[in-house]
């Protein structure tokens, strides 16, 4: 797989603060990778200073597919390249909050959401326990560390399956698209946009699902051998405190 | 040799800043990567950023404080700002002071947020004169670089 640039959209009013992740996330890519090279992706970052700007930013990206595509298959282009990976946007905010940003984010009802990492210097569980129940992916604490930045790129992975799993889907598409367009049938693009946006999601949930499954497997065949374990020695310990001799216990 | 006198000079300026608690681990990250990670420059620009940041909200915040009846919340918020900023550039002291200013705040206390106002004055200044030497220090020792290679 090409390592494929994360598009992080920052949002933070702080100047300072915007630069600092800016940094990190440059860093990350460049110095982080060393050994895997080949997997990590680099950061493309667009920063902004708040809610409302982010939002006017993903709103274009979505009135450009939505009005342009159908005329103009450059400007399709064009919007696709803008397209955001993920968000990451500071609580704190006149005006619009993280808070107001992510929710404003999980209304634009796309067939495909855009992940949102919430950060704050504060660590209040209530707010924490908020933005997650709201559908953050994640709450990370500032000032952001460099594994922070890792966590971050797990995030944005989480949408990463889409490329990985159903990335030959999306390629087909994207060429099928493309003649569509040369054709001028609009109608078969948009519902092929569609298809692909939902076998994107498919797979998504396939994948998750299979991840959660096979993890709670584990856990449950661990507890099991364990519970196992310990009703083995009980038994052991009660023969041997009746002094049997340990041949018995083969008898038994 | 001059150079390396001057990088001396600059190793010894940020482990004395970071003995006496001016600046953190966080700053001490920014300069790694900095080394690290190819972006020359990088720490001499956040911290500009930050000083012309910081200067701005101390200003805003002693407007506020001067006003006939004070707005704690207002107040309150700038300094949380502040607070940010400070601990994005890894400025502990700064950082901290702001956390008692906050206590003011939440009080509204008028006479416990000027006072803490001046703590937070004074201490900016002092870590900004620190960071100002340490940006003409690199400035000289980049003049030198060139020559030598």
């Amino acid at each position: 797989m090409g390592a494929e640039a994360v598009r992080v959209l920052v949002v933070d009013d702080s100047p300072v603060d915007r630069r600092v992740v800016e940094l990190l996330l440059r860093a990350h890519c460049g110095g982080g990778g060393g050994a895997a090279a080949g997997e990590a992706a680099p950061f493309h970052v667009t920063a902004v200073d708040s809610g409302k700007k982010a939002m006017e930013l993903l709103g274009r990206r979505r009135g450009d597919r939505d009005h342009l595509t159908p005329s103009s298959p450059a400007a399709a282009a064009a919007a696709n390249d803008q397209a955001i990976d993920i968000v990451l946007t500071d609580y704190c905010m006149p005006e619009m909050t993280g808070y107001d940003l992510l929710k404003a984010i999980k209304a634009l009802g796309s067939p495909n959401p855009i992940p949102v990492v919430v950060m704050s210097s504060e660590n209040e569980p209530q707010r924490i326990s908020r933005c997650l129940t709201a559908g953050a992916e994640d709450f990370i604490l500032k000032p952001l560390k460099m594994n922070d930045v890792q966590r971050l790129r797990k995030c944005s992975g989480a949408t990463r399956p889409k490329s990985a799993v159903a990335g030959d889907d999306d390629r087909c598409c994207n060429t099928a698209k493309k003649a569509a367009a040369a054709a001028a049938a609009t109608p078969e693009q948009q519902q092929q946009q569609q298809r692909s946006s939902h076998l994107a999601g498919l797979a998504m949930v396939m994948n998750a699902s299979s991840f959660e499954v096979s993890h709670y497997f584990q856990l449950i065949f661990k507890l099991i051998l364990l519970a196992y374990a310990v009703l083995c020695l009980s038994q052991l310990l009660h023969r041997w405190s009746n002094g049997s001799s340990l041949l018995s216990l083969w008898c038994a | 040799m001059a150079a390396a006198a001057l990088r001396d000079q600059l190793t010894a300026l940020l482990s004395s800043m970071f003995s006496q608690g001016l600046v953190d681990e966080q700053f001490q990250q920014l300069q790694m990567l900095q080394d690290e990670g190819g972006t020359p420059g990088f720490v001499s620009e956040v911290v500009t950023l930050f000083c012309d940041d910081a200067d701005r909200i101390i200003n805003e915040i002693a407007t506020l404080l001067e006003q006939p009846v004070v707005n704690f919340d207002k107040v309150d918020a700038y300094v949380h700002q502040l607070k940010g900023s400070s601990a994005s550039v890894g400025a502990q002291k700064v950082k901290f002071t702001c956390m008692q200013f906050r206590q003011f705040c939440q009080d509204k206390s008028r006479d416990g947020c000027l006072m803490a106002l001046a703590v937070v004055r004074n201490d900016f200044y002092d870590l900004r004169n620190k960071f100002q030497t340490m940006l003409q220090l690199e400035q000289q020792i980049q003049a030198y670089d060139p020559k030598q290679q």
